[in-house]
């Protein structure tokens, strides 16, 4: 008993300095958060006045939506983009199947303001694509490929299909290539034996990545406000111009809590899937 | 009969194998695409940004060298990251012994508290920064204030990285140095991390390189006399159409490659694959 007690008070004293830390930095803002999205500079006490104006405002509402249809969309396209490429790592040899993860992985290294810049000179409107469609006479006039949804799916898609990739790689690294194996010995093509043996055993990975992916969608935000700019806002991009255009630091806060909810809501749902495959899957 | 069937069923299965390459190349297509066209057109000769570049020359980045904006954000962005990846570690690799070495109570809380600037949305914690640095006024330590923002989202990765590290390590080395009067410090210095030292390295790279690439705190945190390279390259952006920002890029992109490089040294690509 007396060395449980003292355990506990070593585990405590090496967690103080994050705790504090974390205590002043993230609980103690988060907290002042709560308070001044229930505040209003004319309206005494709590009040749910900024989440009504934001509920009544077209622009805030458009900008939800906004958030949700990209961030389905982002997810949906990595996963399908996701297991081409899985595919390719399971079946390539090791020289190749290492590019291929070092090709995914390095973006993740680039700051987002680069990539999202990168897309500006790839999508702009004498960007790569429009110049060359026109020099081939296949347009008069550029198309509209940037400062819209299109291009903030792009940059997002770009952002977090390796986050995909890697989550399917997790799980698959724990399979036995032997099973794939076993199937193509026994006369599977490798087409099937991808359907039938590397797909199912890949689902806790395609969770896993696809509630990462989708969290991680909705709370970009470099590359929504380099790409979409103000006119197709995502509830990130709203905060921003809340807080850097308006000023109006209650409204911000609001449009803040509610990605909170968001957040706070996604991982509650992944602690619970997770100790569902816990218990299914064994340890 | 069954012959010809088994022709066709192959030429199938070769087209099928073949579609599925073609999409695995779009990919690589795909994620190569924007950092490559940055870096050639950061090389033009041109005074426009252009793809493909008019010419070939250094002349943007020597003009970049000699930015002055260029200078002061970029000492500023190393000195954060710095510091803010030190302070970190020496704060997250004491949880991570916590919560690897021993079960206490309350370690579900602690494992959040640790975690939790992972959970919530990293502009949700730099509006909620900037909220309370406007309220008690301190807004004019720019510095202070993004190294404080900025320690908040590295001890994750220190955390995280370490921890993995320290709970594959086997505790009876740390048992032997113990009977044979090792006192506890001797042994977290002698024994526990030089074992853990793999995973500081490798979360200190990742905390560094998130901490250099943020944009989602910084902007909420700087200040006219302490502006991040990233941010100062994301409102850059925004107005000039010279080759300027190609360059800055390329020169992140430059860094991102060493660390990527530095990271493959420690720890091999699993670091990224692990949770």
């Amino acid at each position: 008993m007396a060395k449980q007690r003292n355990s506990d008070m070593a585990a405590w004293i090496l967690s103080a300095p994050v705790i504090t830390l974390l205590v002043i930095l993230a609980i103690l803002p988060s907290i002042q958060l709560l308070i001044t999205g229930f505040q209003r500079a004319d309206i005494a006490g709590p009040t749910l006045n900024n989440f009504e104006q934001l509920v009544d405002s077209k622009f805030a509402v458009q900008a939800f939506w906004r958030t949700l249809r990209v961030s389905v969309l982002t997810t949906v396209i990595t996963v399908l983009g996701a297991y081409p490429m899985l595919y390719c790592l399971r079946r390539a040899g090791p020289r190749i199947s290492a590019l291929l993860l070092a090709i995914t992985i390095f973006p993740i290294m680039v700051s987002t303001v680069v990539r999202a810049f990168g897309w500006n000179v790839i999508l702009g409107p004498s960007g790569v694509i429009n110049k060359s469609l026109s020099s081939l006479g296949l347009i008069d006039a550029p198309l509209k490929l940037i400062f819209n949804e299109f291009a903030i799916v792009v940059g997002e898609t770009h952002l977090l299909f390796p986050y995909m990739v890697l989550a399917l790689v997790a799980v698959m690294q724990k399979v036995d290539p032997a099973l794939e194996e076993a199937s193509l010995s026994l006369g599977a093509n490798p087409l099937v034996t991808f359907m039938k043996v590397t797909l199912p055993s890949s689902y806790p990975g395609l969770l896993s990545g696809t509630l990462l992916v989708f969290s991680l969608a909705m709370t970009a935000f470099a590359t929504p406000l380099l790409l979409g700019g103000a006119r197709a806002p995502l509830l990130t991009t709203l905060l921003y111009s809340y807080a850097y255009t308006l000023y109006d630091w209650n409204r911000a806060a609001a449009v803040a809590l509610i990605l909170v909810a968001m957040a706070m809501a996604f991982y509650f749902l992944q602690r619970f899937i997770s100790n569902i495959q816990m218990r299914s899957y064994g340890k | 009969m069954g012959n010809s069937s088994a022709i066709s069923s192959s030429a199938m299965w070769n087209i099928g194998r073949y579609a599925i390459m073609c999409f695995a190349g779009f990919w690589c297509v795909f994620l190569v695409a924007p950092i490559f066209v940055v870096i050639v057109s950061a090389f033009t000769a041109g005074d426009y940004l252009t793809f493909p570049p008019s010419g070939w020359s250094i002349r943007w980045f020597i003009e970049v060298a000699n930015l002055s904006w260029f200078r002061s954000s970029f000492l500023t962005s190393i000195l954060i990251s710095t510091v803010s990846t030190a302070i970190a570690i020496l704060a997250g690799v004491l949880v991570a012994r916590a919560l690897a070495r021993y079960q206490p109570k309350g370690f579900v809380f602690i494992e959040f508290v640790a975690l939790s600037p992972l959970i919530l949305p990293a502009v949700v914690l730099g509006f909620a920064l900037f909220n309370v640095i406007n309220i008690l006024e301190i807004e004019q330590h720019a510095l202070a204030n993004l190294i404080a923002g900025h320690v908040l989202v590295t001890i994750p990765f220190i955390v995280r990285s370490v921890w993995s590290a320290m709970a594959g390590t086997d505790v009876s080395y740390e048992e032997a140095a113990q009977s044979m009067g090792a006192t506890p410090t001797v042994v977290f210095r002698k024994v526990v991390l030089p074992m853990a030292r793999p995973g500081i390295l490798a979360g200190s790279v990742l905390a560094f390189t998130y901490s250099f690439n943020d944009v989602s705190i910084s902007v909420f945190l700087a200040g006219s006399n302490a502006k991040p390279l990233a941010v100062e390259l994301m409102s850059n952006m925004e107005y000039s159409a010279d080759p300027v920002p190609a360059a800055v890029s390329t020169i992140m992109v430059a860094i991102a490659i060493g660390f990527f490089i530095l990271v493959e040294r420690i720890g091999g690509m699993k670091m990224f694959v692990g949770k």
